[in-house]
């Protein structure tokens, strides 16, 4: 797990030209360009292998096991991963928690959890939102309450991706109901066997288990599991926005789907069509300016500067562009839009799988709705 | 290419070209000029074009073993944004161009400054083609939409047979100009058999995307001010005992005007930046349709968006952002139209042949 090279230190070129045959060679027998999430009883084996060659972490520093890529190198690996199709791991773990630990948590937590998190010995599920707080998450009711040396949790989390497939799970719990809303909030760790601790899994619109509820029925935990301090998870979950939020304004998703759409349209024989063409070269068009003002962000990265708040412009963007791209998907697969499986076996063709996997984008990590209101404020300085 | 394209110091040349057109664009915004000049005369002050020609930028364009500054399409982007945000009436791009197709064939007057010359290209509105004009050694027929034909001295017209230097006052040349809504004269220029000497230009239709280009940056500038003033106003525009801009519905789009503005400004810069490395002609072709097809969409959205959000003040002439409205109409589909772009853009799509 130590001893890893100085990867930044390599040319960009080299560095590419590594990751491609790494993954190449090493990539084991899972689906590969798969639009929904795999379980970790498909993708463990991919993680494992990560794991193995000391890649499982790229941004974390090289003195935990991770890799301490630059963001410009980070973003050449994923997109050698993303050429090649690699399914995506249960990553919550190296993207989410371990950052954060690395910021705010003490050294016997650093000391426990990174490892467990490298080896994958630990598979980690998010726990902020509930029933009665998703944008408004800091709304959130699910309670902890101090008892001697443990803390007692009860409520309800929902949402959690792959959160049936986790050992262990990460919470915003209210540990202080007589203040502002923001100010009542701890960060908490609790395992998922620990008593009390009951999984509902959540069908999603591809009849997929993609995501569960958790509920907590005076589920104890010991004090040492708060992450910061007592009251101040707010500020904590925060902080964990770095640079990972450029990436989820990559254009990939949408330039694969306008490949897919391109591939349609010339099995529904309208390639030639100007009508259709008319619509395709627009959605093409904004695919390439959105790559365009991403590369911005990258240079950003690549310098070393801030990204501040408005780069959930790429995120908004990106997301509507997907679904913009699904919609003439379905007008061009034509009655074929309604089918259930792919056509002629070929998932390529698949309109409604882009389609259903388009919605949750404009969802997830920051409704567009939430985004625009904070990009008013915090870029345009509208009044509140 | 030009001997300055790969240049590195592009952004400290931009920076001082930008900070030149702060002669002709007030830094504080005021249209104060820009204003009074409309429906006057030619519909541009000359005085601005010496000016110009003074800070150097009619020879932006050209190479610098033929005299000129050899900056690239970066910089002349750059400088067009500021002259889009200040609404400059006067036709620097077409000059930019004229010279760009000239190259060393520019005349010394219109290197000094002493005479204007603008760029006759277009052979019919609502079509990008320029190849006509040439017979026997001739000029015939018309250029339409010539920006700056009434105040001009010399016109560069090109044809499929090179480009002509000619004369305003030459004879057998009409000049029939038309108001435009911003204010300006551009005119169909007819041609009745005016001898010319014609001087190969292959390099015609790369110039005229670097124009597209350009123009686009323009179209960026325009709708960058106008989003600013626009939004300047609803922070302080109160009704209902609020400012209007705390009112969801006008914050959504906004940022909707912000977010198409930031992607016209990353793709321009961003296709200037291959056009300056040596884009090829597909690249080029494509580049400058998609580039000038967000940007005329951008300065329409903001247009409609600036009325609207402005309410009654909007529908003035008295306010400011009455300007830019008229200037994108006059503007938006000049160097071609969305719908001519988005043709462009189909025909450069691979033909699937059915088996």
């Amino acid at each position: 797990m130590t001893g890893q090279p100085d990867y930044n230190a390599m040319s960009d070129d080299d560095f590419r030209a590594m990751v491609r045959s790494f993954v190449e060679a090493s990539y084991p027998d899972i689906p590969r360009h798969s639009l929904s999430r795999l379980h970790w009883n498909e993708v463990k084996p991919w993680y494992l292998i990560l794991s193995q060659k000391g890649w499982i972490c790229p941004t974390w520093p090289r003195e935990h096991g991770g890799m301490g890529l630059t963001a410009g190198k980070h973003l050449i690996m994923i997109e050698e991963f993303e050429r090649f199709g690699c399914a995506r791991v249960n990553d919550i773990g190296p993207v989410m928690l371990g950052p954060l630990l690395l910021r705010h948590g003490t050294e016997a937590q650093k000391a426990h959890f990174l490892p467990r998190i490298l080896s994958g010995e630990d598979v980690w599920a998010q726990g902020y939102s509930e029933p009665g707080a998703g944008s408004d998450l800091a709304a959130v009711r699910c309670e902890a309450v101090r008892d001697g040396d443990d803390w007692v949790i009860n409520g309800q989390k929902t949402w959690c991706t792959l959160g049936m497939d986790a050992n262990w799970i990460f919470i915003l719990a209210r540990t202080d109901k007589t203040v502002k809303k923001q100010a009542g909030i701890s960060f908490l760790l609790v395992p998922m066997d620990a008593p009390g601790v009951t999984i509902r899994n959540i069908d999603n619109l591809e009849l997929e288990a993609e995501f569960c509820e958790v509920f907590f029925d005076d589920v104890r935990v010991p004090a040492d599991h708060i992450v910061g301090r007592v009251n101040d998870g707010w500020s904590v979950a925060k902080a964990l926005l770095g640079h990972e939020r450029v990436f989820i304004g990559a254009p990939r998703l949408s330039a694969s789907a306008l490949a897919r759409l391109g591939h349609i349209a010339r099995r529904a024989g309208v390639w030639n069509d100007p009508v259709f063409r008319d619509r395709y070269v627009t959605l093409q068009c904004d695919v390439m300016d959105l790559s365009d003002l991403f590369e911005t962000y990258v240079d950003r990265l690549r310098d070393g500067r801030e990204i501040g708040a408005d780069v959930a412009m790429l995120k908004i963007f990106q997301s509507e562009l997907y679904q913009r791209i699904s919609e003439l998907m379905m007008e061009v697969a034509a009655e074929d839009s309604g089918l259930r499986a792919p056509p002629e076996g070929d998932r390529q063709l698949h309109a409604a799988a882009t389609w259903l996997s388009a919605r949750p984008t404009t969802i997830f990590g920051g409704s567009t709705e939430i985004m625009r209101n904070m990009l008013a404020k915090a870029v345009l300085e509208l009044p509140s | 290419m030009m001997d300055g394209a790969m240049n590195e110091d592009w952004v400290e040349n931009a920076r001082m070209i930008v900070e030149s057109a702060r002669a002709v664009v007030p830094a504080d915004g005021t249209l104060a000029r820009v204003r009074a000049a409309r429906f006057q005369g030619c519909g541009f002050d000359r005085a601005v074009m010496a000016q110009a020609a003074e800070l150097g930028w009619p020879l932006m364009r050209v190479a610098e073993d033929a005299g000129g500054l050899g900056l690239g399409l970066r910089e002349t982007c750059a400088l067009m944004e500021v002259l889009g945000a200040g609404l400059v009436p006067e036709p620097v791009l077409s000059t930019i161009t004229a010279a760009a197709l000239l190259q060393g064939a520019l005349p010394e007057e219109a290197m000094t400054g002493e005479a204007v010359i603008v760029t006759a290209w277009q052979d019919a509105t609502g079509d990008q083609g320029w190849q006509g004009g040439a017979r026997d050694g001739a000029l015939h027929g018309a250029k339409v939409n010539v920006a700056g034909a009434e105040g001009t001295d010399l016109f560069a017209v090109l044809t499929g047979a090179g480009v002509a230097i000619v004369p305003r006052d030459a004879q057998r040349v009409t000049v029939e100009s038309a108001e435009t809504l911003d204010g300006c004269r551009p005119a169909r220029v007819r041609f009745d058999g005016v001898a010319a000497e014609f001087l190969p230009c292959p390099q015609a239709e790369a110039v005229l995307q670097d124009a597209r280009l350009a123009h686009a940056a323009y179209l960026l500038g325009l709708s960058g001010r106008a989003l600013e003033i626009t939004l300047d106003y609803l922070r302080v525009r109160e009704q209902f005992g609020r400012p209007i801009g705390s009112f969801q519905s006008l914050q959504h789009r906004a940022t909707e005007m912000k977010i198409s503005l930031e992607l016209s400004r990353a793709a321009i810069f961003a296709t200037a930046r291959r056009f300056d490395a040596g884009a090829d002609p597909r690249a080029r072709a494509h580049g400058a349709a998609r580039c000038k097809l967000r940007a005329s969409g951008l300065a329409m959205l903001v247009a409609r968006e600036a009325v609207q959000m402005h309410g009654a003040m909007g529908i003035t002439d008295e306010a400011d952002i009455g300007l830019f409205v008229r200037k994108a109409m006059a503007e938006a589909n000049t160097y071609g139209s969305p719908r001519e772009q988005r043709a462009t853009l189909a025909g450069l799509l691979a033909e699937e042949h059915a088996a």
